[in-house]
């Protein structure tokens, strides 16, 4: 088996899981403290793995961007913001979407439904945080599920798990008692470009 | 003397005992492992999911992972949670070893040239057509020098490199060449000269560290890099480099150092600390030795002194010291990897020791934590006793030791000129050794086994490498892929990766020791075989040879012979077994957990007990040496100032990266990617390519005496204006590293290959370059 079709057989695969998860009540969603982010692309790496995303520069679903606050030798200041898919409550790229091949599932993972993408790319140039990719091994357009075959044994994402320090943390948004829910409880935290109005589940610490 | 006097104990051992009688011993040895010897099944090749406990071998801290193989094909590795030391990841290196056994570059069949050397003609052979090929020269060459030590044996750490180290001695050389001399020997022997020990840093709990060099958040992902990232709001932390690194980005403060001055700091430090009363006093009598030799030492090294020559303000040296002491014991000045900048290197370490101990950051909560291990059953080894053996070539009386040494340290009382004064005897001194083998001095080495170690690219001055492998009758090199060195032999052995063969058990040593060990992840995809494999083959096939056996005691070749029944009868998974049958239920928690330990629990203050003994001389933390003055070397750390970059020239310095460490991960395209370029880069301040005449962008020519490469340039106010660097592992002349064959620049081309005399290390910041537009 190519790597190819493993990836095909993975999209497949999580529509089927979608579809059997329809009555779930979760709201996942990942809280990050960027404080601890050092750029190591273990997250980037381990996401390609899990996820049969091929090698090309323009080819992932999450990145690490670099904020350079001040770079005036000798006074460097610089930090580190590790993204990816902000799985919007509101998103964009699902109401672009021409063939209702963007979707969002029951527990608020929004994804492509291979099958019916006609790579219009219109959600690319919807999604604010420019988060898809035109993906060859699925001939549609790709994005992060947050390892939504993960799901059903209850392991975290693949970028979450493999962090050195744990800078993602994921869990139900719906669950008081989750970590998620109780990180949000007690610290301050923002979502990227606010003004768009997508309310991201991806919560940053300030 | 070094490995000969050993030997003449074991001849006194088998007088006093009787030749048989140890003999015996011995094999009685081998029936445990034999007894415990029952049947072992391959892996199975059914479909469906399945998920395989063993460790990461990519890079040196040999992570616990969990492997999920679907369909018999491995999908993805994933850090094992039970793993403390990992604190639960695997990085970006661990991760792509998923890919690694389907590589396409990767070595598939043993080989034997048919051009050149260097041409790249091969021809596929049987491993018994290489063996047979490899045993030939080996007596060949033994003969025609009546010398075994005419065999060199390099290589690099790893768990089966303890067989490669069994063929060693079955071929009976002394000449073994390991990596510590380009990496940390100065930092081993700089601290265990105060502490006994090169120990660990508990970052978990510091308050206040300081990190000089080693750029924790780039080189190695390792707990003190997580701890570090995590701590950041708590912690204190400042990082003095010529580069702002990602370390550099974690810190509280950041101090472009000049180079090769870091032990200014540290003397200025002292000193503050001491004239400010801010030592510990009463850990001070108790545990040091030589206090008021040091107090009268560093007088004269005061922050002001240590500003002219550091560049770093007296006060930051003030505010760094006065808050070192207000920690402690929670305080580290971390005693980090990264070879050796310059000469004075290991009595820099020294003083960085003797700091973290005046103010009793030692064995306690936050401080420097002597590094513990778990003590495995061993399959012991026996070296056979030949007579055609002469003592390492690098050991003793070299009177060529002081070409080494850069020219501004000659005159320096405190540095030996005719010896490496504590040459490890195991590990010799890369830099020394290559130039002996060149000189022929003091016989001719003239054939040469590398296993796992690629010399070309990591000993400096890659032209003396390929000189010296030029030199030489035969070479066999052992590694997973086409190395540069593997490509410049004569014969190929390809390994089987880490996923596709057992390990033996092993015991990380460190503040909390944890085993690890490895098993097939799935079976081996093409003709490879295991490091211990080809030992085990290639002893058998010296065995049907007499001629090899002239010059050996009948026992060693009836030892031989037991050793290899046993090996081959025995699965590995049962000597595990036996390592561990010290601690009941540890295989079954090795074998589901992925790894074993008796506690999580860092055990401080084992060393400060009533009656504990450190391993120096006194018995205490010797902040003055009782063993250097002896040796004719200084007892307190003596300051040098080093040279400096004439006008027009700048200081090469080397650096790690979180995907390139040594020189195996270049050719991952996954790994490329992540780095975000296909090639390295020359980094150089603003106006100092202003004054080359560089642009971003442009190539440039990087010219030292060694030699020059041509490299891409990115202006960056990132790095101090006297100073450039590239990333190693570049610029390749393997033609099967695909993705690096001569893309990007080699480090080892430039870099001129100077050692200090005191531990043997390679220095990797005494090269200045020219920079020219290409």
């Amino acid at each position: 088996m190519s790597e190819n079709s493993r990836a095909l057989k993975l999209a497949e695969d999580n529509q089927k899981l979608a579809n059997k998860r329809k009555k779930a009540k979760e709201k996942w969603g990942i809280v990050l403290d960027t404080s601890k982010c050092i750029d190591c692309k273990a997250c980037t790496v381990a996401c390609k793995m899990e996820n049969y995303v091929p090698v090309g520069f323009y080819n992932y679903r999450i990145w690490v961007a670099e904020d350079t606050h001040y770079a005036k030798y000798p006074v460097i200041s610089r930090s580190f913001q590790p993204s990816q898919c902000q799985q919007c409550e509101n998103p964009p790229c699902v109401h672009v979407c021409p063939t209702h091949a963007s979707y969002k599932t029951a527990d608020g993972v929004v994804m492509v439904d291979s099958k019916k993408c006609i790579l219009c790319k219109y959600c690319m140039t919807a999604c604010p945080y420019d988060a898809r990719y035109e993906s060859h091994a699925t001939e549609a357009i790709d994005k992060c599920t947050f390892c939504y075959q993960r799901r059903e044994e209850g392991k975290d994402p693949a970028c979450v798990e493999t962090c050195p320090p744990k800078v993602r943390v994921f869990g139900d948004l719906n669950d008081p008692n989750s970590e998620v829910s109780r990180l949000l409880a007690y610290n301050e935290y923002t979502v990227l470009k606010p003004e768009k109005g997508t309310k991201p589940k991806l919560k940053y610490i300030k | 003397m070094f490995l000969l006097k050993t030997k003449l104990n074991r001849r006194k051992f088998l007088a006093y005992s009787g030749g048989t009688l140890a003999a015996g011993a011995m094999a009685t040895k081998f029936s445990t492992i034999k007894a415990i010897a029952s049947e072992h099944g391959k892996q199975s090749k059914e479909p469906g999911t399945k998920t395989v406990p063993s460790a990461c071998a990519i890079c040196v801290n040999k992570c616990s992972l969990f492997a999920d193989v679907k369909d018999g094909v491995i999908h993805k590795l994933n850090p094992n949670h039970n793993f403390f030391k990992s604190r639960s990841m695997l990085c970006a290196r661990g991760n792509v070893g998923a890919k690694v056994p389907y590589a396409p570059d990767r070595l598939k069949k043993p080989l034997i040239r048919t051009g050149k050397r260097g041409e790249g003609k091969w021809k596929e052979v049987s491993w018994d057509e290489a063996y047979d090929y490899i045993v030939e020269n080996v007596i060949k060459l033994i003969d025609k020098y009546d010398n075994r030590s005419s065999i060199a044996f390099a290589s690099t750490e790893g768990l089966q490199e303890e067989f490669f180290r069994h063929l060693t001695s079955v071929v009976g050389s002394t000449n073994s060449v390991r990596h510590p001399t380009l990496c940390l020997a100065s930092n081993i022997q700089g601290y265990s000269s105060v502490y006994g020990t090169l120990p660990d840093a508990d970052i978990a709990n510091a308050k206040f560290v300081v990190m000089a060099g080693s750029n924790r958040a780039e080189a190695f992902i390792t707990p003190d890099t997580i701890d570090l990232a995590k701590n950041r709001k708590e912690q204190t932390f400042v990082y003095l480099d010529p580069r702002a690194t990602k370390s550099a980005a974690l810190a509280d403060k950041w101090f472009p150092i000049k180079p090769g001055t870091d032990m200014a700091v540290v003397l200025a430090m002292i000193n503050v600390i001491i004239s400010e009363g801010l030592y510990d006093k009463e850990f001070v009598d108790k545990y040091t030795h030589g206090f008021d030799q040091l107090r009268e030492h560093v007088k004269k090294n005061t922050p002001e002194w240590a500003e002219k020559e550091s560049e770093i303000p007296a006060d930051e040296i003030r505010w760094m010291a006065r808050k070192f002491a207000e920690n402690a014991p929670a305080s580290v000045w971390y005693p980090g990897r990264r070879s050796s900048f310059t000469a004075n290197d290991v009595y820099y370490r020294r003083s960085c020791a003797i700091l973290n101990a005046i103010v009793g950051a030692w064995d306690r909560k936050g401080g420097l934590i002597p590094k513990s291990g778990i003590s495995l059953k061993s399959h012991e080894f026996i070296f056979p006793l030949y007579d055609r053996v002469k003592n390492r070539i690098d050991g003793g009386k070299v009177n060529f030791a002081a070409d080494v040494l850069p020219e501004y340290i000659k005159s320096n009382k405190g540095m030996p000129k005719d010896e490496v004064a504590f040459l490890s005897e195991a590990d010799g001194s890369w830099v020394l050794f290559r130039d002996a083998i060149l000189k022929q001095k003091p016989y001719p080495v003239k054939g040469m086994f590398i296993y796992k170690q690629n010399p070309v690219e990591s000993v400096p001055n890659r032209a003396k490498t390929l000189e010296m492998l030029k030199s030489m009758e035969f070479i066999c090199t052992i590694d997973i892929q086409m190395s540069d060195t593997a490509w410049y032999s004569d014969v190929v052995l390809p390994e089987s990766t880490y996923l596709e063969r057992w390990d033996p058990a092993h015991s990380l040593s460190g503040v909390a020791p944890v085993v690890i060990f490895r098993q097939p992840v799935i079976e081996p995809l093409f003709d490879t075989k295991s490091m211990k494999d080809i030992t085990v083959d290639l002893t058998e096939k010296f065995l049907q040879k007499d001629a090899f056996w002239v010059d050996a005691w009948e026992e060693d070749k009836a030892y031989m012979e037991d050793y290899v029944k046993t090996f081959k009868g025995v699965p590995m998974s049962h000597i595990i077994e036996h390592q561990l049958s010290d601690y009941p239920g540890a295989y079954k928690m090795l074998k589901e957990k992925g790894c074993f330990y008796k506690t999580d629990k860092i055990p401080y203050g084992k060393t400060l007990k009533e009656g504990a003994r450190l391993k120096t001389k006194t018995g205490k933390i010797e902040l003055a040496s009782v063993r250097y003055p002896e040796a004719g070397l200084y007892a307190l750390p003596v300051y040098q100032k080093p040279s400096q970059p004439p006008e027009g020239k700048y200081r090469f310095v080397v650096g790690r990266h979180a995907q390139f460490t040594q020189a195996n991960t270049q050719n991952v395209p996954y790994l490329l990617e992540a780095y975000g370029h296909y090639e390295n880069m020359l980094w150089i301040h603003p106006k100092s390519a202003l004054k080359q005449g560089l642009n971003d962008g442009d190539y440039a020519i990087v010219k030292s005496s060694a030699g020059e490469q041509k490299v891409k340039v990115h202006v960056t106010e990132y790095t101090r204006p006297d100073t450039v660097f590239y990333l190693h592992g570049f610029g390749r002349l393997s033609k099967w590293l695909t993705n690096v064959y001569k893309v990007g620049a080699s480090d080892a081309e430039i870099l001129e290959d100077y050692a200090e005399t005191i531990s043997g290390n390679a220095l990797l910041h005494e090269t200045f370059v020219e920079i020219k537009k290409a």
